[in-house]
């Protein structure tokens, strides 16, 4: 259908985003590469030797890093739990007659305007705190134990301080999907006695798988690096509970200035993330073309 | 439509929406109050929620520590500009991805969209002494080029997602009646995009707005958005509840209510094709 | 559709009329970027420049503030890569012989003859010094003391001595701890990093007679010292520490005992003019003090000493403002303004001779002699007991250490969090010094 002509328009209209991205992917990584084979230290400046796989061999052998994979996958994997059936929910609760639906979508989805540090900030102390916080307020009336969420269960605490912050983008983009359904097939299924339940799970839901995939594709994009959420809660720890394998390349490159390890880090974290990237896009693409 | 629904349901969902949504505001809402509070109010045992006396001092600490202004500035200019380069750069590509789709198409969006997985602590080092070289720490400029590419992938998908609902058929009609590709963009296409690229700006303006790292990294004084400024409040001496909440308050409101008045164009367009 | 114009019409041009309104301003004075730590006596210098631009009406002054761990990363990697974005760093005693050494220091050869460079305390000058050259100019310093409540000790009917045995501060700690009314015996530095938990862990090794390394590099986590003296720390922390130490640093334990949470804290000697701060503190009028605890029977009183420094680095095209304005910030007449504002007992303690001299601030401060008690018996030459290879205080002057120290002080943390054992932690903490040190080579020769 295309023509010729409006190909080669097309090509060069493709072609600023395509040079600027590829630019952007090749210097910075293959100067990234390239220190990542040379024994590199900020604080020992000298002529940089260079010193094959051995960055790489350190990095992977590092105690933290098993555990910085696992980390990775439970942070994504959780939010995406919480946020995916979190944001169905509401939804479905959001896409039902009510009295002050405007209001109430207003503060469903602020917490997407937050910026991540601040909701790091503001949830750790006033209400994590164990001494200070909210929440040790309500344990302590409840007659319980205040509870040091940082401590005895940092990687949780994270996944809700991160799923508090995307719950709204998924909610929003689930409501869009959901309200575009054709409200006739609906009533047909409720005139023929379909209960709530199966008029969700025959009706509603496969409607909204592709939303599901774009809502799971973009969050995965943006939870693999997750890290100002860590830096301000927990440090990584206690011990290495919540380092993630943004916070152990941070931790070589930038507390211990190893530019080298660091920058093998950044490179077995990117091959990590296309090998992610590629099972996604394996799932979007399918539902996509669909 | 027509669905009947009783005044008992309707109160119930009412009732149930409200609780979930006041419990996911209120975070936002207890940082605002606290604002508003003395350090020791702040941390009184019982909590207090609204009666206090209430007093701007902190608000008042806080711009004299630093200059809210100007960080408030430099977050406007910088998320605004690298959205409205980043929309320049990627509004042709959409197009041409979402109307004449060649068989690399689908591969090179994906390849665009796997780029933005690149974790920015492994090449802060490399890009920090690229920009020294070139002069741009600590500048505007830099900052928006850095968050313009960063977004860029976004963008291009999800104006490539909304172009590609747009149905070709009236394209098709346009093109039979010899418009020129020129007004065929202009006059045709644009209109019915606008509501995806207004969704697209408003997104991109708040993950800009809220980009923590490389604003933080790239930046000392001149530059310094107002993700800076916060980070100067993590954990002074003493007391701080309500210094922190004062900064926050001030660091959050101006995207909060942003987002508040363009809910409606944010959503329009934030289905990423996902609606059919 | 014309109201989503406008808005992005309206964004657009309020986005570049901003950019061209600031491009526009002319430059005719010197412009100083000061990169410093969110610590109250930084806030206060930020908050009295006034008295320095009055003087200077050449010099601006723009402030990066930023949180400790922020800070330090930010300077060093501006400084390693010579980024040229600070005049002036508020850098630690730690960074000041190593980064002089790189060169990558201005040597403070400009100041003014006011200056008195001789009135430095001498174990301040000494560790800020190279070859005799000033490197850096001491904002403020501090050694490490116990601060306690003396209306909680009567009560419990416990009495501190001026100098404690780490015995004596857990008979204390056991007797003062009422989790009943939210009152903990002693709060300790848990939050992990090397200026954080390893700061008091490692100046409690030193008192407890342990070491980092013996004289061929070898790590000494594996010693009955070690294993006592995270033994001891986990045991008081357990027993009588407040809940969510291991997430506890300087600030946050500063402000549970200003709240009246804790019965004793043993931490940085500059917290003594905070919690005596009837402002902040809700404590301040019972607060005693005493020498940082030493083991029974070892002569070392933990060897803590931080330096707050003000550097110039050697990048800078204006070294001379930043000179004048390093020497405005840690000067008498500096000391003389804070304490017109603010009292004697704000004084930016630690770093001169005069000020220990000076009755009205001796009369203000009653931390003031143990304070310089503390300082005095500091030997950065030989912290630890034992021969050991290294200089330092409760730290190890080395690169490396940053990252070992951060290390260790996870596994630390992680142990008080109840992750692991003291035991499992000293093995970790072992493993990963070793590993670090071998890789730097220094075992080699």
């Amino acid at each position: 259908m295309a023509t010729q002509h409006s190909r080669a328009a097309a090509r060069i209209m493709i072609a600023p985003s395509v040079v600027l991205l590829l630019a952007w992917m090749l210097i910075p990584l293959g100067m990234t590469l390239y220190f990542s084979f040379l024994r590199y230290n900020l604080l020992m400046p000298g002529n940089n030797p260079f010193v094959g796989f051995e960055n790489y061999a350190y990095f992977v052998t590092d105690p933290a890093f098993q555990a910085a994979i696992v980390n990775t996958l439970l942070l994504v994997g959780g939010i995406l739990l919480i946020t995916v059936v979190g944001g169905i929910g509401l939804a479905v609760l959001l896409d039902q007659p009510m009295w002050g639906t405007g209001i109430v979508r207003i503060m469903v989805i602020s917490p997407f305007f937050v910026m991540p540090t601040v909701s790091a900030l503001v949830w750790k102390n006033m209400f994590m705190n164990p001494v200070n916080g909210l929440f040790a307020y309500i344990a302590d009336v409840l007659g319980m134990q205040p509870f040091d969420f940082l401590t005895q269960a940092p990687l949780a605490s994270i996944i809700g301080i991160v799923s508090w912050q995307w719950l709204p983008f998924a909610t929003l983009i689930l409501l869009t999907a959901m309200q575009s359904l054709d409200s006739e097939q609906l009533e047909a299924a409720e005139m023929d006695g379909a209960s709530a339940w199966s008029r969700f799970y025959h009706i509603k839901l496969p409607h909204l798988s592709r939303a599901i995939t774009v809502v799971i594709l973009i969050q995965t994009i943006f939870l693999l690096s997750i890290f100002a959420e860590i830096l301000v809660t927990t440090n990584g720890g206690p011990g290495t509970a919540s380092t993630n394998l943004t916070y152990l390349v941070y931790a070589e490159s930038l507390l211990r200035f190893d530019v080298g390890t660091g920058s093998a880090g950044g490179v077995i974290a990117i091959i990590l993330a296309n090998i992610v990237a590629i099972f996604l896009m394996r799932m979007i693409g399918k539902n996509l073309d669909a | 439509m027509a669905r009947a629904v009783t005044t008992k349901t309707k109160a119930i969902n009412t009732a149930i929406a409200w609780t979930i949504a006041i419990l996911i505001f209120f975070p936002i809402l207890w940082t605002i109050l606290t604002s508003f509070k003395t350090e020791g109010t702040a941390i009184a045992d019982p909590p207090v929620f609204l009666f206090f006396d209430w007093t701007l001092d902190n608000y008042a600490t806080v711009q004299e520590r630093s200059n809210y202004f100007r960080h408030f500035m430099n977050s406007v200019v910088i998320s605004v500009g690298s959205t409205v380069i980043g929309l320049i750069i990627a509004i042709p590509a959409a197009w041409a991805m979402a109307f004449v789709p060649g068989r690399q198409t689908k591969n090179v969006l994906m390849w665009m969209l796997s780029t933005k997985m690149l974790p920015p602590v492994g090449v802060l080092v490399p890009l920090y002494l690229i920009f020294r070289d070139w002069g741009l720490l600590d500048t505007r400029i830099g900052l928006i080029i850095v968050l313009t590419l960063i977004n860029l992938p976004i963008i291009v998908w999800m104006l490539y997602t909304y172009f590609r609902e747009i149905p070709n058929d009236i394209l098709e009609a346009a093109r039979m009646d010899g418009a020129t590709l020129r007004s065929e963009v202009i006059y045709v296409l644009l209109p019915m995009a606008v509501p995806g690229i207004a969704s697209t700006l408003l997104l991109n303006i708040i993950l800009a707005w809220n980009e923590a790292f490389w604003t933080l990294n790239l930046t000392a004084a001149n530059a310094a958005p107002l993700t800076a400024f916060i980070a100067s409040y993590s954990s002074p001496e003493g007391l701080f509840y309500a210094k922190l909440s004062a900064a926050s308050t001030m660091a959050i409101a101006p995207i909060l209510i942003m987002g508040w008045f363009s809910q409606k164009q944010l959503v329009r367009g934030l289905t990423f094709g996902a609606v059919k | 559709m014309t109201t989503k114009r406008t808005l992005m019409g309206s964004a657009v041009g309020f986005g570049l009329a901003a950019g061209l309104a600031t491009a526009a301003i002319a430059q005719d004075t010197t412009t100083l970027t000061i990169a410093t730590v969110n610590n109250g006596d930084m806030i206060r210098m930020q908050g009295l420049t006034d008295n320095f631009t009055e003087q200077h009406p050449d010099i601006e002054l723009e402030w990066v503030t930023l949180e400790e761990n922020v800070l330090r990363q930010r300077v060093t990697q501006d400084i390693a890569t010579s980024g040229g974005q600070f005049d002036v760093m508020t850098i630690g005693v730690y960074e000041v012989p190593i980064w002089a050494e790189q060169g990558w220091l201005t040597p403070l050869d400009n100041l003014p003859e006011s200056y008195n460079a001789d009135d430095l305390l001498p174990a301040v000058r000494g560790a800020l010094s190279q070859d005799g050259q000033l490197y850096a100019a001491p904002f403020y310093g501090e050694s490490a003391m116990v601060m306690y409540r003396t209306d909680l000790a009567e009560e419990a009917g416990v009495t501190i001595p001026d100098q404690p045995t780490w015995a004596e501060i857990r008979t204390a700690a056991e007797a003062m701890t009422d989790e009943e009314n939210g009152v903990y015996g002693i709060c300790l530095r848990g939050k992990p990093g090397w200026g954080e938990n390893m700061a008091l862990i490692g100046a409690m090794a030193n008192s407890y007679g342990a070491r980092w390394f013996d004289m061929d590099w070898q790590a000494q986590f594996d010693s009955p010292e070690w294993n006592e003296v995270l033994t001891d720390y986990l045991d008081l922390m357990t027993n009588y520490g407040p809940p969510g130490a291991a997430a506890n640093g300087f600030n946050e334990n500063l402000s549970l005992f200003q709240q009246g949470k804790c019965g004793m804290w043993i931490d940085a000697t500059v917290a003594a003019s905070f919690v005596t701060d009837p402002e902040d503190s809700q404590v301040a009028d019972s607060v005693g003090f005493a020498q940082f605890p030493n083991k029974e029977g070892v002569d070392n009183r933990g060897n803590w000493l931080w330096i707050w420094t003000l550097a110039v680095p050697a990048g800078t095209d204006a070294s001379e403002a930043a000179q004048e304005f390093v020497a405005w910030a840690t000067s008498q007449e500096y000391t003389q303004l804070v304490a017109e504002e603010e009292g004697w007992r704000a004084a930016p303690p630690g770093t001169r001779t005069s000020l220990y001299e000076n009755q009205e601030y001796l009369d203000a401060a009653p931390f003031a002699q143990m304070t310089l008690d503390s300082m005095n018996a500091v030997d950065t030459s030989a912290p630890a007991e034992g021969e050991i290879p290294y200089t330092g205080a409760q730290y190890v002057a080395i690169p490396e250490f940053q990252g070992i120290g951060t290390a260790v002080g996870q596994s630390f943390s992680a142990a008080l969090a109840g992750q692991m054992d003291a035991e499992q932690a000293l093995q970790s903490a072992q493993q990963i010094t070793q590993r670090e040190i071998d890789r730097a080579g220094y075992g080699e020769n």
